[in-house]
């Protein structure tokens, strides 16, 4: 669970040492996301065989078949998108940690350094560890926001997929026989688009924090 | 950190170390800094923890625009780990290391410096003003593992060859050498995997003419000293773990 408690005194604390562990727990939540629409492009497999023995029973039921698998596919092309992105905001992460660290030490140095000839040497490269520090942070924050509308983007799917759930219920109670195992395929997709609601909104919480800490 | 001048001439050899803010528990070492009049090489420059004293410490001899070259004889944390810092202070800077460990020293960060591999039987390092000769020490204790030679200053490094565990604040060389083996035994019996490459190794080096021989770790060796090492060495039996 990603509660509120459990992550805001270290983000205080080391806001790079949380940044990391959030960057990690997004790419873990997202192959999670792949994971339950590969099942949901499944489930509109079976529901597509299911409904094709039903014949006349479950026609309605065929064009809901065809559109989840449409959703899942979209969901899957999504998420292979965000997946890159968050690899990328990884990078950044550590990129943006190296450089934090390197300001520290070159600050270090220049404090113990200071009776020393060639002082005056290191205040160039400091400014310019400073500067690349700053434009690297900036480029994280926009991948952070890109990657927050990215994700709402993923949302849309998902929600889809609950209306075409409950419709998929509907359709089902008029296939007789084969009430049973549509009503399960309904049941599924439902149940995978909820789990995918959660984990991307667990991904948002998690970012939009970064967001507020960086 | 102490600076010893060890060689003065139309360029410099300083041996850094002994470090006393060093923490406790990581394990002292000396870095070497060959200092010509536009560049600055930088020997075995140590680990994380070392990066700011070195650093602080090679400013009194030279500007950080002129601090060209790294060496690394190894891969080994108290070599090099400090890499992705100098990576941020020295970008325009060459990193000499073995070809060999190239893929895992880029794990401590080097996307501005540049690696320049060594291959296995080693090469130069041209500073202008001098050509240090690399010389291949594989196996000892590391499998990709180089020294470098100054034919002219006469000084040869020799990474962890001649390393010794030490308390801290000893001076920078033997003065005593039956008494120094015992600092010296262990190291080498564990840490040194190959009979065979120290007897390689022996050889190609009593063909050079040294005045000092430098290690990564203790103190240095001058004059008739060198000899006794090199005797103790070979007849000391090394792979002692198994
Ligand atoms: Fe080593
Ligand atoms: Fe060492």
């Amino acid at each position: 669970m990603f509660r509120k408690s459990d992550t805001e005194p270290t983000m205080q604390v080391s806001p790079s040492k949380s940044q990391f562990v959030a960057v990690a727990s997004i790419a873990a939540e997202l192959s999670a996301v792949m994971e339950v629409a590969k099942e949901i492009s499944l489930a509109a497999a079976n529901a597509k065989a299911i409904a094709f023995r039903a014949g006349e029973k479950a026609k309605g039921f065929q064009p809901i078949t065809d559109f989840i698998n449409e959703l899942a596919k979209e969901t899957i092309a999504l998420v292979n998108d965000i997946n890159e992105h968050a690899l990328k905001l990884y990078r950044l992460t550590v990129k943006e940690h190296r450089m934090a660290e390197a300001c520290k030490r070159f600050e270090k140095v220049a404090a113990s350094a200071e009776s020393a000839l060639h002082a005056a040497s290191l205040r160039e490269s400091l400014q310019q560890t400073r500067q690349r520090h700053a434009d690297c942070h900036r480029e994280f924050s926009r991948h952070v926001s890109e990657l927050l509308s990215q994700l709402a983007d993923v949302m849309h799917p998902a929600r889809a997929a609950r209306v075409i759930a409950a419709n998929s219920r509907i359709e089902a109670s008029q296939a007789g026989e084969y009430l049973q195992s549509l009503q399960a395929v309904a049941e599924s997709v439902d149940h995978a688009a909820q789990i995918i609601h959660d984990k991307v909104h667990k991904c948002r919480g998690a970012l939009s924090m970064i967001g507020t800490a960086a | 950190m102490k600076m010893t001048k060890i060689y003065e001439g139309a360029y410099q050899w300083i041996m850094y170390g002994r470090d006393p803010y060093k923490p406790d528990n990581i394990i002292d070492t000396n870095q070497y800094v060959v200092r010509t009049d536009k560049r600055c090489l930088l020997i075995d420059p140590g680990g994380i923890e070392l990066f700011a004293p070195m650093l602080a410490a090679v400013l009194h001899h030279a500007p950080v625009d002129e601090i060209t070259d790294l060496f690394a004889s190894h891969q080994d944390p108290d070599i090099i780990s400090s890499l992705g810092l100098w990576d941020q202070a020295l970008p325009h800077a060459k990193l000499h290391a073995a070809a060999l460990w190239e893929g895992f020293l880029r794990h401590f960060g080097c996307e501005s410096i540049q690696y320049v591999p060594i291959a296995d039987n080693g090469g130069v390092i041209n500073l202008g003003s001098v050509e240090l000769q690399i010389v291949p020490a594989h196996y000892l204790h590391s499998s990709a593992n180089f020294n470098i030679y100054d034919p002219q200053a006469k000084i040869f490094f020799s990474g962890d060859i001649g390393a010794a565990l030490e308390a801290p604040g000893k001076p920078v060389f033997v003065e005593n050498f039956d008494a120094h083996v015992e600092k010296m035994r262990y190291f080498h019996q564990r840490w040194m995997p190959s009979n065979q490459a120290k007897r390689a190794w022996i050889d190609r080096v009593r063909g050079l003419d040294i005045d000092i021989l430098a290690p990564q770790h203790g103190r240095m060796f001058k004059g008739d000293d060198v000899k006794r090492f090199l005797d103790w060495f070979e007849a000391l039996q090394v792979g002692i773990a198994v």
